[in-house]
């Protein structure tokens, strides 16, 4: 039975941290060892999901998402009223979007998202989280200098444009919609999908381009 | 508590790796092997009764020092560690020695078949968990009311950070009743009402570079107070 003993669990962190051995990979592949040994886990199955996260479970899920609501109003009113519903007519909700929000960038709003407490992160749509999401340096900064981090990625707001910080501090979790590239009429959904930086879709990139447009 | 993991508005963590690969552009999700093993493991590992806000607070319990400098699904790696010790999978010793003590075996059934890749993204598919309830009590506030937070935090898990304590906001949305994760991570259940709410920049930072942008936070009810 799980106790929630978190004065056991304080004093387990120390144990471990002198017991354990320091090489990640070590401590990974003592947990898997134990884990079969113990009938909790088949190794197999980890493969299945490293290879799900992979190649189907990614960011070019919410490229789809943005590009059908691009192209489909109708999809796009039903994304940004009930994101779960809208993305199920996709097959992609699932782990960590059961109540998944859609927040518009418009020519006068930018969104940036972040998780000051942990990481969390809409993964059945945008897959594994990069690095630097889960790293101190964006979490810290993202909430009390949403500006300084954008230009650190490049990305130069003016002062007429509200920013909108969503730390994700509940069970929500939040895909930015960004804005359609111009002169993007002509393209189908297919190439529209390939113009959605994962970044555009976390808010750490703003104006997306056409792909014969080289970004300065 | 207030643990290390609570960084929001804290300086001196240096520059953001903006030129990190972005690993699904090369056919990749993962940086290393084992950061991938440990992703696996935490989607497909058994783990009874244990809940998403006990597994966090067992994850902010962690060592400042380690916390800081081992790499992030490491710290996953421990966190599954610790939450197996205390639920009594493990004991102290297998973990040390990396090996189970039959003798010392709490379960006796078969072990699990394994999944294809299809199941797995099925698997996925039935994992969009929910934690919202219809209760009985009508919420306190409604969209544009000002409220308070509270000023002080507690030494157990809560997802009211720091930096938004003690701040005035305004109620944004309105999203029905959600697991409280503050007694969620004593293995208690019970729901409140929970609420997006927005702060100006300038009641969160005195040095803010734009006073007038915002930061939501999704707080539950007893985190508030009218303002």
């Amino acid at each position: 039975m799980v106790e929630f003993n978190a004065k056991k669990v304080a004093e387990v962190h120390q144990h471990l941290h002198s017991h354990l051995p320091s090489d990640s990979a070590l401590r990974v592949k003592a947990l898997e060892t134990l884990l079969v040994e113990k009938g909790l886990i088949n190794p197999e199955s980890i493969d299945a999901w490293i290879e799900a996260y992979t190649e189907d479970i990614g960011p070019k899920r919410g490229a789809h998402i943005v590009a059908k609501a691009w192209c489909d109003p109708d999809f796009k009113q039903r994304l940004v009223q009930d994101a779960p519903s809208a993305i199920d007519e996709l097959d992609y909700l699932g782990n960590a979007t059961g109540h998944l929000k859609v927040i518009e960038n418009t020519a006068s709003v930018h969104n940036l998202v972040v998780c000051t407490l942990c990481s969390c992160y809409p993964f059945s749509i945008l897959g594994i989280a990069p690095a630097w999401y889960k790293a101190e340096a964006y979490r810290s900064r993202a909430v009390r200098d949403p500006r300084g981090v954008l230009a650190e990625f490049g990305v130069q707001i003016s002062d007429d444009i509200e920013v909108r910080v969503w730390d994700s501090t509940a069970e929500l979790r939040y895909l930015v919609l960004p804005q359609r590239p111009s002169d993007t009429e002509a393209l189908g959904e297919d190439e529209l999908a390939s113009l959605v930086t994962r970044n555009s879709m976390i808010g750490t990139d703003r104006e997306l381009v056409k792909k014969d447009e080289v970004k300065v | 508590m207030d643990g290390i993991h609570d960084v929001g508005g804290k300086q001196g963590y240096g520059a953001i790796d903006v030129d990190e690969v972005d690993l699904y552009k090369t056919g990749k999700a993962f940086h290393h092997d084992w950061e991938a093993r440990e992703w696996g493991i935490s989607r497909c590992a058994r783990t009874p009764d244990i809940t998403i806000d006990w597994w966090r607070h067992c994850r902010e319990l962690i060592a400042p020092v380690d916390y800081l400098s081992r790499p992030y699904f490491d710290t996953w790696a421990q966190t599954d560690f610790a939450t197996y010790i205390d639920g009594g999978f493990f004991t102290l010793d297998e973990v040390c020695s990396g090996h189970s003590n039959s003798d010392n075996n709490p379960f006796d059934e078969v072990p699990p078949k394994p999944m294809s890749k299809a199941d797995a993204v099925i698997a996925d598919s039935q994992k969009a968990f929910r934690f919202d309830a219809v209760i009985n009590d009508q919420p306190i506030f409604t969209i544009g009311d000002r409220v308070i937070t509270n000023k002080h935090g507690h030494s157990g898990h809560t997802r009211l950070p720091q930096y938004a304590r003690n701040c005035i906001g305004k109620i944004h949305a309105l999203n029905g009743a959600h697991v409280f994760p503050d007694l969620s991570a004593q293995g208690k259940q019970t729901h409140q009402h929970l609420y997006s709410v927005v702060f100006e920049t300038g009641e969160l930072w005195p040095d803010t570079a734009n006073k007038h942008d915002k930061v939501f936070l999704d707080l539950w009810e007893s985190y508030l107070c009218a303002k």
